[in-house]
């Protein structure tokens, strides 16, 4: 399979009144066509300023950004129009996400409107067809944000990226906001999609079991950098980073006889402005030692398993 | 749902509560009852809309009484009725002897004024002691939740989110409380951090001895931490009983739904099983069982269900008039 994105050295800063925040700092990523790519890590971490700075709602401060073996970088008005009809985004929360001022039928045709030449009658029957596809009655056509829950509204955001038959979609916590059992709902949903349309994911999440059951690779991001990326399996069965081991030992589960053995964190993500060179994690890490103050790249540890800490064989006796 | 036990300290008896929303009525708790033992924590789970923290609110009388059509029922603390105690009395309870943790740590405390001040606050009313004698005593509690008393002096703008939660645990447990309401108190926190403040209640309610009801629509936290678990669905309690009953025998088909519903984090699951449609609109006074239009199990018995209570064991209780028996396929 070809590789449908490839970041490299990716950036994006922000400037605030109190330093730079590197919110994403020199980010690879590949993702192959057809499968779902899992970004996990805390909020702050800059899993959501990668999903928008790759689908272009942000400009990255530097680094490489391939879709379909072009550069898309940088794009002029026009090339961002073509590349819009390719990479899409479901956005957190379905509440904010939509106009409140539009019906149903107006956002999920609005993508159409802007950037096809497809005639009035066209986009209505596509517009149905979507409605279909991802299970919202017709009578609601004419329905307003406010009239619908909030699954029905995480649909009707999902219909809206789809309108313009997109090959990637970056899905930024979509199902975050949503009970268990509508969550249920829309994760199905999203999988029957892809298996139908051949769509690509990137999926955002910060819930564990929710990025297990979505996706093929999984990256865990700490304060604007990746720190593992491996396959589902490898993360879950040996996951090699402190952090993701932490992570993962911090999930509460409902299995009353095996309750995990915690591994505490000290204190609190620090902050991602002006950061010092070196791990990010080694404050709060319980391996720390003198070596961790120099930066540490991402490195393939196992065949496939990629990790960003200085004493990783170590800890991990490989 | 159980019969009233000798011992409980704590009881809430057929409580009822309506709410006004333009010229509807908003039907959020429907009849519910439970006990508590001193010193035990029961977990109230359900989805958004259940009727948690309208519960939880109503314990406290703290609901917005303008939009508050109807509240009816008992809240008996150490056999006291809570709804029947006039101003005076509710204050000598409230924040002293039954306190509340916030869901929003943001918004629960008060961002013009010092943390140490906000501690302080109900201590003093309580204990009639000085300002000084008030502001030592929050960084006591301070320390006691891993802040350092040197901040003390600080606003919750200057704490992380994590930092802030622990500040309103420590506001909740500075007049020592015999019961603690956390109402989803580690919701807006991300989970290594939901991890330290939930080992820090753990922690605080086992040396202090406090009773504690924890209302959350995480199955996982309640694992980890309930004896007694209560599972709400429209404003009733669907299923009661200790966490093995719950978590090893679950009967109600809704909470069997929920189980179904979780993404497992150590087994691969093909397709998860939603619960199919939505919760019913609390506006409407419904016939028979409310989770009729969504269960799988439901037959003609349901529509004209009058909630009679099935005891599947001492402990264990459910409302529905259809489970699954004994070896039967759930």
């Amino acid at each position: 399979m070809s590789n449908l994105l490839e970041i490299e050295h990716l950036k994006k800063y922000f400037k605030s009144a109190r330093g730079t925040v590197h919110a994403v700092d020199d980010v690879n990523l590949t993702i192959e066509a057809g499968k779902t790519v899992g970004l996990v890590g805390e909020s702050g971490c800059g899993k959501s300023t990668l999903g928008r700075t790759i689908v272009h709602l942000q400009e990255s401060t530097d680094g490489v950004i391939r879709f379909d073996g072009k550069d898309v970088t940088h794009l002029d008005k026009k090339q961002m129009l073509e590349f819009r009809k390719n990479a899409q985004i479901i956005f957190q929360d379905p509440y904010s996400s939509l106009d409140p001022r539009q019906t149903v039928q107006d956002i999920i045709q609005e993508p159409m409107r802007l950037l096809t030449k497809d005639s009035k009658a066209e986009i209505e029957k596509k517009s149905d067809e979507l409605m279909d596809i991802v299970g919202i009655e017709k009578r609601l056509r004419l329905s307003y944000p406010h009239e619908l829950d909030g699954g029905r509204r995480q649909r009707v955001g999902i219909a809206r990226a789809l309108a313009l038959n997109p090959k990637f979609v970056v899905c930024d916590e979509p199902v975050s906001s949503l009970d268990v059992s509508i969550q249920a709902q829309i994760l199905n949903l999203l999988m029957d999609l892809q298996d139908q349309l051949g769509l690509t994911y990137l999926f955002i999440t910060h819930d564990m079991s929710v990025v297990r059951h979505i996706s093929d690779y999984i990256c865990v991001m700490y304060l604007g950098q990746m720190i593992e990326k491996t396959d589902k399996k490898s993360l879950f069965d040996q996951p090699l980073h402190p952090y993701t081991k932490a992570l993962l030992s911090a999930i509460p589960t409902v299995d009353i006889d095996a309750q995990p053995e915690r591994i505490q964190l000290k204190g609190e993500i620090n902050s991602p402005i002006d950061p010092k060179p070196g791990c990010r994690f080694a404050k709060r890490c319980p391996y720390a030692q003198h070596c961790c103050h120099e930066p540490v790249p991402l490195t393939e540890v196992q065949p496939g398993h990629f990790v960003a800490c200085h004493r990783v064989k170590e800890i991990n006796q490989l | 749902m159980n019969e009233k036990k000798e011992s409980a300290f704590f009881s809430i008896r057929d409580l009822n509560v309506q709410y006004k929303s333009g010229a509807q009525t908003v039907y959020a708790v429907n009849g519910v009852s439970f006990d508590l033992a001193a010193g035990e924590t029961l977990g109230l789970v359900g989805e958004t809309g259940a009727g948690k923290t309208t519960i939880a609110k109503s314990i406290l009388r703290i609901l917005p009484p303008h939009a508050v059509k109807k509240m009816e029922g008992q809240v008996l603390y150490e056999g006291e009725d809570i709804f029947q105690m006039n101003d005076t009395e509710l204050r000598k309870i409230r924040g002293h002897q039954i306190s509340m943790i916030f869901q929003d740590p943001m918004t629960a405390l008060n961002p013009v004024k010092r943390v140490n001040e906000q501690i302080a606050e109900g201590y003093i009313q309580h204990h009639h002691c000085t300002k000084a004698e008030a502001e030592k005593r929050a960084e006591e509690m301070l320390e006691l939740v891993g802040i350092s008393a040197d901040r003390a002096g600080e606003y919750p703008h200057q704490f992380s989110g994590g930092m802030k939660q622990r500040v309103v645990i420590a506001m909740a447990l500075a007049c020592s409380p015999r019961l603690l309401i956390a109402d989803e108190p580690t919701t807006a926190l991300d989970v290594t951090i939901q991890a330290q403040v939930l080992d820090l209640i753990k922690r605080l309610r086992d040396e202090l001895g406090t009773s504690m009801i924890l209302i959350t629509h995480d199955l996982g936290v309640v694992a980890g931490i309930c004896d007694q678990v209560a599972v709400i669905y429209a404003g009733r309690i669907i299923e009661y009983g200790t966490k093995a009953d719950v978590f090893r025998h679950p009967t109600h088909p809704y909470t069997i739904g929920l189980f179904g519903a979780l993404p497992d984090l150590k087994k691969d699951v093909e397709r998860l099983s939603p619960i199919e449609g939505l919760p019913p609109d609390p506006t409407e006074q419904i016939e028979g069982c409310a989770f009729y239009p969504r269960c799988e199990r439901r037959c003609e018995k349901c529509k004209s269900y009058r909630y009679e209570p099935t005891r599947l064991s001492d402990t264990h209780t459910i409302l529905c008039c259809n489970p699954a028996g004994e070896g039967e396929e759930k």
